[in-house]
């Protein structure tokens, strides 16, 4: 319900730079992941949209106004922390009524317990509502968490690698409700997380953050398909883009330094000799670990393939990506 | 719990150390080393309190060794019981108690959220904040016997600077109505501090990313305080007042060296009172009889609030 927009924003941490001059124009009801490794400025951009820190330098616009100088209490937005933060000695229930108990929402108690039960079944902790929120496991510390961003109805939800300790079929529910729910009430979804699945199958939008600079920002296809950096390429794709010097394949452009392939992009059957090193049987489909030229890649190929180390294929590029020497992208 | 104990000892050693001390199982092993312990405390805790319940029941008296010692039954302690000027002496004891951990609680906790808030310099004040409790309760009866001197008492001074009466008008510890007030100002002043350290720890092991998380959920600083701050700092602040209860329970040194338990008898807590009569009269089965039933009454008071305690913090 709110464009997010940040402006050359800069923010440094005791002599760190966290964030370094980064222009970001988050969309209305947009659901953006935010990528990079730890230390790349993700929650701080996080920090920067909730209020909960203040640019050095830049505005940050929520809705078209600028917010410099609102505490987070005046933004309406609801924030998942990394750490969970849950309130130590309040039950489940209260952690979750707690956001809806503020003075500015005057929420009626029959809403409350609605919104509270209603929430709890989605995250599946309404058997613990009345557990205390220190006697949870981390993933139900982490559930009860989302959840009382879930129970506000925010213009904005910004979250912080919400779905790291859960189990895998946990995960793969909550991203389906997750994006329901964004759906449905129009909200603005900032996201962090290390998990491309969820970057991929959630986002509207990726943003890849590398020390504190945006690298780039498009929708999941793009920033896979047409990566603007090595760096952003293997932000995205498991497993990892292989990146090998230009010149191991024939036909490099001028001014390549290197050639980037991801895993389905190397072609079996044509082209010339690699070595199996090893195979990995994932049921659904095989990862060929192979030796190509002294170096290593990866390529996926037929689950049922009767291929095994040791064995040579065949193997050519199919739509290479190449960079130059600093690593960007040769259009 | 002891036997617990020596279970865990025995169960926490070695099977080859045990296999080694021969004829000895870890559990005669385990008994060998709270022995000394478990002696000491004996002879120093146990059996003194049972003999002193022994002579409460009679009239037995330490400076006539060669007197015929009676048993009274339970004599002493009606006589105790229906003295009037004992129980003047539980009020002032009460007065005391409740004035000084109200004003400490309040004042103590004040300063903690205070000095907590991050500003220059506040290791500082809190290393100044904290050197009335390191100094001896004689040393500072002493010198606030001065502060309240009606004709050159700083104390005086300073509250006749302020109000505009005359300091030489009053006396904090010849008037019968301020004397309690003498000895409340004093021992606040000495001991705030140590309830403010303990607020502090409270204070700082609540981490700052609960208060985030308050903010983004849009409560105020208000609602902060009294829904987050308070009840994570209550387990510490109940034990600050578990202390200073106990403590002052049994205050003797600051208030002897300040007011003696004048004027007349408006200041003689129970400790001081139970002095005089176990080693001014010489009444050591009266005494006896006295301390029993003030055991009885810390204890009693004691373990209600102990269960209290662990109930907010199970909370």
């Amino acid at each position: 319900m709110a464009e997010v927009v940040l402006e050359n924003v800069t923010k440094t941490f005791a002599g760190t730079v966290a964030l370094d001059n980064v222009s970001l124009t988050v969309p209305d009801g947009s659901f953006v992941v935010l990528l990079g490794p730890t230390g790349a400025g993700k929650t701080t951009t996080l920090r920067m949209v909730s209020g909960l820190d203040t640019p050095d330098r830049g505005e940050v616009y929520i809705d078209g106004e600028p917010v410099k100088g609102l505490a987070p209490a005046e933004r309406n937005v609801a924030m998942v922390f990394q750490q969970y933060s849950l309130y130590p000695h309040l039950t489940v229930r209260q952690n979750l009524e707690f956001p809806l108990k503020s003075p500015l929402l005057k929420t009626p108690r029959e809403q409350i317990d609605r919104k509270v039960r209603e929430v709890a079944e989605v995250l599946q902790i309404a058997h613990k509502l009345d557990n205390k929120a220190t006697a949870l496991s981390g993933g139900e510390m982490q559930r009860v968490s989302i959840g009382r961003a879930l129970v506000r109805d925010p213009q904005i939800f910004l979250m912080d690698e919400p779905l790291s300790s859960l189990d895998a079929k946990l995960r793969a529910d909550l991203r389906i409700e997750l994006k329901r729910i964004q759906a449905r009430s129009g909200a603005t979804l900032l996201y962090v997380t290390h998990d491309q699945i969820e970057a991929m199958t959630m986002a509207t939008h990726v943003g890849v953050l590398n020390e504190g600079k945006l690298v780039q920002f498009g929708s999941p296809r793009a920033v896979y398909e047409q990566p603007v950096s090595v760096y952003a390429a293997t932000r995205l794709g498991q497993p990892r883009i292989n990146v090998l010097p230009a010149d191991i394949f024939a036909g490099a452009p001028l001014g390549a330094a290197s050639i980037g392939l991801r895993p389905e992009h190397i072609q079996q059957g044509a082209g010339e000799d690699a070595l199996v090193k090893r195979v990995e049987h994932l049921g659904d489909q095989t990862r060929l670990h192979l030796t190509f030229r002294k170096h290593d890649l990866i390529t996926v190929t037929d689950a049922h393939t009767p291929l095994r180390g040791g064995e040579t294929i065949k193997i050519q590029p199919l739509k290479p990506l190449y960079f130059d020497a600093a690593g960007m992208r040769l259009a | 719990m002891l036997k617990s104990t020596v279970d865990r000892v025995a169960g926490a050693t070695p099977h080859a150390l045990a296999k080694r001390v021969r004829g000895l199982s870890d559990r005669s092993l385990a008994w060998l080393f709270v022995a000394p312990s478990i002696v000491l405390l004996l002879a120093v805790n146990i059996f003194p309190l049972i003999w002193t319940v022994r002579l409460s029941f009679t009239n037995f008296r330490v400076n006539r060794p060669n007197a015929e010692v009676q048993f009274i039954g339970l004599k002493n302690y009606l006589s105790i019981l229906s003295d009037k000027d004992i129980w003047l002496t539980m009020q002032a004891t009460a007065h005391f108690l409740i004035w000084t951990i109200v004003l400490q609680v309040l004042i103590g906790f004040s300063l903690a959220y205070l000095i907590n808030k991050k500003f220059r310099g506040n290791d500082l004040w809190t290393t100044i904040i904290v050197l009335p409790m390191m100094l001896s309760p004689a040393v500072v009866g002493n010198f606030w016997t001065f502060l309240y001197q009606p004709q050159i008492g700083l104390f005086n001074y300073a509250v006749g600077f302020l109000t505009g009466a005359d300091p030489s008008s009053f006396s904090m510890i010849g008037d019968v109505s301020l004397a309690p007030w003498a000895i409340i100002i004093v021992d606040t002043w000495m001991w705030t501090p140590f309830v403010m350290l303990i607020c502090l720890a409270g204070l700082r092991s609540i981490p700052s990313s609960i208060y985030e998380a308050a903010e983004c959920d849009r409560a105020s600083k208000w609602r902060q305080f009294w829904t987050i701050t308070i009840p994570l700092v209550l387990p510490f602040l109940m034990l600050a007042v578990l202390f200073r209860g106990i403590e002052n329970f049994k205050m003797f040194d600051l208030v002897v060296q300040l007011t003696g338990g004048g004027p007349g008898s408006i200041t003689e807590l129970t400790s001081i009172n139970l002095k005089r009569e176990a080693f001014e009269k010489w009444r050591t089965g009266y005494a006896s009889a006295y301390a029993v039933i003030l055991f009885v009454t810390v204890f009693g008071l004691a373990s209600i609030y102990v269960k209290a305690l662990n109930k907010v913090k199970q909370r």
